[in-house]
């Protein structure tokens, strides 16, 4: 019924987004939330070792990369040129850069959010671990990480919709994701046809994106009210 | 040094790029550069204002409960948290013509990064206000105040010194957003910098200029925090 409304022109349109643009936004975002899981997690880990250097220097990592706007970081990646290096030749293609950027700026926040997960569990917890005999390796990893990592997952879902609605940044270096595919179709309409109906297929864009982050940041603030 | 991109280059060339770092680069383009500097700062200036206006406002109708509007202040915070601000700044500037509003980049620029901030500042404040507990509400009405004399010598003390320090992250934010103007030709410092790059391939004299500026002012502003949070602790549990 309500596909009967709309105009002759939007169904082709909006064909085109979800089959090429909506499948590489998610495919990206997939990629960085990955990546951002496991050198996060890792670094967050590394981060409550007392060892000043190391501290340090991670604490760089995590103030540089979330304190650039992501758009700076996918451009400065993007620009970089060609490296040779014997049998490397590293180049970063646009999708490239994208995932990169992303995951930079991602890692970060994992790893500040581990952290304060790890550092969160009170130390009764690691005392108590150690009167059981638990040496340091068995202490975290059967007492303090499995704690630690439930009171990550909200943040973590808050962190998917974060990454897919940044996914969008990729537009700016060509990327065909969602954004993207609505724009070509918005400069094809508009030559062809002298009217590109803007406000429709943006408001599109506007729309999936709301239908995909929305059960997302409920189910983010249901976890948190749950797990304390 | 288009053949730099084209696969000749090897070691060598890579090192001569990285050696050739040259600080005059960026201080022959210091003119178009501080112009771009000063559009971000005016554009974020404008945003972080609006932004507080419309979260301290929202904030205390959500906090409040106030019929109708609370429920309005509710689809508007939800609907721009879920959305990405760059498909919000392309509805804005490419969608809003086609119901007869024409805006210039400027005023696209300002009001998107505000219309954001004010959506992420209402939750803020909203947090701040719900955090003052009901009994010291109540003792202002029982000292007579009426409803608004409570929420301003009781409620926005208290809960809007709780709320600053989360607002101050998405001042950080703010300004980080208006780097997002450049899909739109508005001339901020990323915008700027990126242009001359596409004509000269500094890549590294160009992003060390975004990198210290954005970093200065992202840390400055975290520092802040961290002193606030500690200045303005509540000096008990209440």
């Amino acid at each position: 019924m309500a596909l009967a409304l709309l105009p002759d022109w939007f169904r082709p349109v909006a064909e085109y987004m979800l089959r090429e643009g909506l499948p590489e936004t998610l495919r990206l975002a997939a990629i960085a939330v990955t990546a951002s899981t496991v050198v996060g997690v890792l670094l967050g880990t590394l981060m409550t070792v007392r060892f000043r250097p190391v501290q340090a220097l991670i604490r760089l990592y995590i103030e540089v990369w979330r304190g650039l706007p992501i758009l700076v970081m996918v451009l400065f990646i993007y620009w970089l040129p060609d490296y040779h290096f014997g049998p490397f030749h590293l180049r970063t293609e646009a999708y490239k850069s994208a995932a990169i950027a992303l995951s930079l700026w991602g890692s970060a926040q994992v790893a500040e959010a581990t952290r304060g997960a790890l550092q969160s569990i009170p130390k009764e917890q690691h005392e108590a671990a150690s009167a059981l005999g638990f040496g340091w390796v068995g202490r975290n990893a059967f007492v303090i990480m499995p704690q630690a990592l439930r009171r990550l997952v909200p943040p973590m879902v808050g962190l998917l919709v974060n990454i897919i609605q940044n996914t969008t940044i990729a537009f700016v270096i060509g990327v065909n994701e969602f954004l993207q595919a609505g724009n070509r179709q918005f400069e094809n309409l508009t030559t062809q046809t002298g009217d590109g109906h803007p406000f429709m297929i943006f408001g599109f864009v506007l729309l999936v994106f709301f239908v995909i982050s929305f059960p997302l940041t409920r189910l983010a603030a249901f976890l948190e009210r749950r797990s304390i | 040094m288009a053949a730099l991109r084209g696969g000749h280059s090897c070691l060598i060339a890579e090192m001569r790029i990285l050696a050739s770092f040259e600080w005059s680069f960026i201080w022959d383009n210091r003119d178009q550069l501080w112009e771009g500097f000063k559009n971000t700062i005016k554009t974020a200036a404008i945003g972080v204002a609006g932004s507080f206006l419309i979260g301290l406002v929202l904030g205390a109708v959500r906090a409040h409960r106030i019929p109708v509007l609370n429920q309005i202040a509710w689809a508007y915070v939800e609907v721009i948290r879920n959305t990405p601000i760059l498909v919000q700044i392309f509805l804005l500037y490419y969608g809003t013509p086609e119901l007869g509003l024409h805006f210039e980049t400027f005023t696209v620029a300002w009001l998107s990064i505000t219309i954001w901030g004010g959506a992420f500042n209402t939750e803020n404040f909203r947090a701040g206000f719900e955090a003052v507990p009901t009994r010291l509400r109540e003792a202002g009405y029982a000292l007579g105040f009426t409803r608004l004399k409570t929420f301003l010598n009781v409620t926005l003390p208290i809960g809007g010194r709780i709320a600053l320090p989360s607002s101050i992250n998405t001042y950080i934010s703010v300004l980080k957003n208006t780097s997002l103007m450049l899909v739109i030709g508005y001339p901020e410092l990323t915008s700027v910098a990126s242009n001359i790059q596409a004509i000269t391939f500094r890549t590294f004299e160009m992003f060390s200029v975004l990198a210290a500026v954005y970093l200065v002012i992202v840390w400055t502003l975290s520092a802040l925090i961290r002193l606030l949070e500690a200045r303005l602790a509540l000096p008990e549990a209440l």
